[in-house]
């Protein structure tokens, strides 16, 4: 069975980060296995309408409000009417809404279903319990996750969360990780700083690489604290980080102080593409987060052939194998132990590159993350949709109040639904052609052909 | 991989006709063809290799599957304690001490307003209690702080020079807010001294290193003795006002923190004392206030710890993996 399926996020290129690339490369995957995807984000500057983008994926840059850090403001019922005409001419057969932060991505699972749509949903991050914020977060989260068909978490730790969060039953939520595209990491034994060799030529140098955004809940606290030890113990490492965020300060800081010019090195904000450049000049990477779902940082790192030092938090012990990775507590002294130890990995030669970026090949593909998603897509098929009185009832059981606020909410945009369906009839909607995928896909191959020849 | 045909189920020899599964064990037929021979049959008793909380291997199970240790790592109520109701009880002294202290405060104004006290003796008995008070707090410190003894003089200066300034600003803060009228002033007092309430630190048991404890409080509270001195009669009253309101808000409490760290006895003496002098204080201007002043003190005393208790039972915390881990710090 091939879908027609709407991935939905607030996050999709040009922004940066995890979650665009989990949705471009999934759609791509899910695009050679056949299926028709289409992304809906809101506009990004003056990108907005549709766009194309590699194998025909079609992105939707729908004009919206930006309140905080790329995320819409949430208007329950704005999106609606431009929603349900994109879903028509594109004849959507699933909803995929992609974060928990997007509103966009909540707006559109209630209203596909309103629409008698299939609709699932990926939780990319953890949350907790105790503060505000993450109260409200998961009450919304609660509501729209009431009425869906199926819900996919990046590790088992995030699956226990979002269950916890949600209220749901865990038989509804699957666990894919996310992947990573091996060829984009290959180890590369040359690009180790040459001229830091020279300096200190008795044994092995070892550098140690911190790729991530600089900021609190990445533990920048702890690599301030644990960085001037770390030099100190070891006369032979050296630091390189990347990335930006308002705890740079803190790290200038703490070079000026500790004299650590020559041994810390910043490099700034960086490009997806540089990321790699950034990984094979290391020997060990080091991730201090205080929460992470899932961590794509330390297998795209292992995948370069890094010996990964990280914080024991979230999912991440479930992602690499004990040869790949040293955790540590989130605690100062730990974390110097453990790179303690794993510089003294690495000056026995423990650590072979190129077999890390082989067995994390095996791993962690694309390829069979499109494939698990699809056997969601065939279940959730199969079920059966839910009558308007069924789905008040979920709702109402959400919270004494909420529930109530809730079926509110639902009639209200059950009507908006009745209105737009006599207002703009599904008749009149125009089909959009769907991009010929198999004949894109045989003219590149000839042109290769050509290129051969 | 080359298929291998089951006609017989390899646990129980039930024969399989064209069914998947052999109903007599549930032995799954399409997944054994599939499956390495070898390691099946050497583990005959265990069919599937037990599920694992990992990622990076590939298990033979559906990617839904819930494993019976779903949600072990969830840890519910860790950092509740149980209360003692005694405990909780003298803890509330801080909060009937700091209404006392308003209570008496407002009395105070009350009587200057009313001119049934003199300026002349408000200013004498707050400076000697700040005296008497400052004597204590100097005997006490300077026995955990040795360097304490060079600033006495600079504390000294500090005290003069701030009064004499004040002094000076008196005339100005009288005429401050004069056109206001009274409701508004009455009004905004009211609401300044909540605020003063809520926002009071009562948790702090720091005396030396004080970050001016809940300046947002103390800033209130001087506010609207600001806006209480312009109903005054004369200067010296705004000073006296004023003096006090600094003596009574800023400095107190590190007085009472350091009363409440010395002994429990001394603590709950002092709050019986203060609500005494408020109570006889209130009791010539008004009774009503009176009664509702120890109501609400004996609720806050006797009620309020009783309801705490009775409402932890409803405390639901809930712990896990997914939260954030708080960075534990040696070195700074």
């Amino acid at each position: 069975m091939r879908y027609n399926i709407a991935m939905v996020s607030d996050f999709f290129y040009p922004n940066m980060g995890g979650v665009e690339s989990h949705l471009y490369q999934l759609s791509q995957r899910l695009i050679q296995r056949g299926h028709k995807i289409i992304i809906i984000t809101h506009s990004y500057g003056n990108r907005t309408g549709i766009r194309y983008l590699t194998n025909g994926l079609k992105v939707y840059y729908v004009p919206h409000m930006v309140i905080y850090s790329e995320a819409t403001l949430p208007t329950i019922y704005g999106f609606f009417p431009i929603f349900r005409n994109i879903v028509k001419r594109e004849k959507i057969d699933i909803v995929h809404g992609h974060q928990a932060f997007s509103s966009l991505c909540h707006e559109a699972i209630l209203h596909s279903r309103t629409m008698g749509m299939k609709a699932c949903f990926t939780d990319h991050s953890l949350f907790g319990f105790a503060d505000a914020s993450s109260i409200l977060t998961n009450k919304l989260l609660k509501f729209t996750l009431s009425d869906i068909d199926h819900v996919i978490c990046v590790s088992h730790t995030s699956k226990e969360n979002t269950v916890l969060r949600a209220a749901l039953n865990p038989q509804m939520v699957s666990v894919i990780p996310n992947a990573v595209v091996a060829s984009q990491f290959k180890p590369d034994p040359g690009a180790q700083d040459p001229n830091f060799s020279k300096y200190f030529n008795t044994y092995i140098k070892v550098t140690i690489v911190v790729a991530s955004r600089l900021v609190y809940r990445k533990g920048m606290d702890l690599l301030v604290a644990a960085i001037p030890r770390i030099c100190q113990m070891h006369s032979k490492v050296k630091f390189i980080i990347g990335g930006d965020g308002p705890k740079r300060i803190d790290l200038e800081q703490m070079r000026e102080k500790y004299l650590l010019h020559d041994r810390v090195e910043l490099v700034g904000t960086l490009m997806q593409h540089e990321v790699r450049n950034l990984l094979t000049k290391g020997h060990i990477f080091l991730n201090t987060s205080l929460t992470e779902a899932f961590c794509i940082g330390i297998v795209e790192a292992a995948c370069c052939g890094l010996l990964v030092v990280s914080t024991k938090v979230g999912g991440v012990p479930e992602v690499l194998p004990k040869h790949m990775i040293i955790f540590a507590k989130p605690e100062e002294d730990d974390l110097v132990n453990a790179v303690g130890r794993a510089i003294e990995m690495i000056r026995l030669k423990e650590v072979i590159p190129i077999k890390f970026h082989d067995e994390i090949k095996e791993m962690y593909s694309w390829v069979n993350v499109a494939e698990r998603t699809e056997k969601v897509y065939d279940a959730i098929w199969k079920m059966r949709i839910p009558p308007l009185m069924e789905r008040l009832r979920r709702y109402y059981g959400c919270g004494l109040w909420a529930g109530k606020i809730f079926c509110i909410l639902i009639a209200i945009d059950y009507l908006i639904w009745r209105f737009l369906e006599w207002l703009f009839p599904e008749e009149d909607i125009e089909i959009a052609p769907a991009f010929p995928y198999q004949k894109y896909n045989k003219m590149c191959q000839m042109a290769d052909k050509d290129d051969d020849d | 991989m080359s298929e291998i045909n089951i006609n017989f189920c390899p646990f129980d020899g039930y024969f399989l006709g064209d069914e998947d599964k052999c109903s007599f064990c549930g032995f799954d037929r399409i997944f054994a063809a599939n499956k390495n021979w070898g390691s099946l049959t050497n583990s005959p008793t265990n069919k599937r290799e037990p599920w694992r909380k990992l990622l990076w291997i590939k298990q033979d199970y559906p990617d839904n599957y819930v494993d019976s240790t779903f949600l072990e790592e969830l840890e519910k109520n860790v950092n509740v304690r149980a209360y003692d109701y005694w405990a909780v009880l003298k803890e509330s002294c801080v909060i009937s001490q700091h209404i006392s202290s308003i209570v008496i405060f407002i009395a105070v104004f009350i009587y200057l307003y009313l001119d049934m006290l003199s300026a002349q003796n408000l200013i004498i008995s707050g400076t000697v209690f700040t005296i008497i008070g400052y004597i204590f707090w100097d005997k006490s410190i300077s026995k955990t702080d040795p360097s304490y003894e060079y600033k006495r003089w600079k504390t000294a200066k500090g005290a003069v020079l701030f009064f004499a300034t004040l002094l000076c600003l008196s005339p100005i803060l009288k005429t401050l807010t004069k056109d206001t009228s009274s409701d508004t002033i009455w009004a905004l007092t009211v609401i300044l001294f909540l605020a003063n309430m809520l926002f009071h630190d009562y948790g702090s048991e720091n005396r030396t290193n004080i970050k001016f404890p809940g300046s947002l409080s103390t800033n209130a509270a001087i506010f609207s003795s600001v806006l209480l001195a312009s109903r005054l009669p004369s200067n010296s009253h705004v000073f006296g006002l004023m003096s006090f309101a600094i003596e009574w808000f800023a400095l107190f409490p590190i007085f009472r923190r350091y009363i409440k760290s010395l002994s429990v006895e001394f603590n709950i003496a002092l709050t019986c004392l203060l609500f005494m002098l408020a109570t006889v204080l209130f009791l010539n201007i008004s009774k009503t206030i009176v009664i509702l002043y120890i109501l609400g003190i004996t609720f806050i005393t006797f009620v309020c710890p009783f309801w705490l208790i009775w409402i932890q039972k409803y405390k639901n915390e809930i712990h896990g993996p997914w939260d954030e881990a708080r960075p534990k710090i040696t070195t700074y």
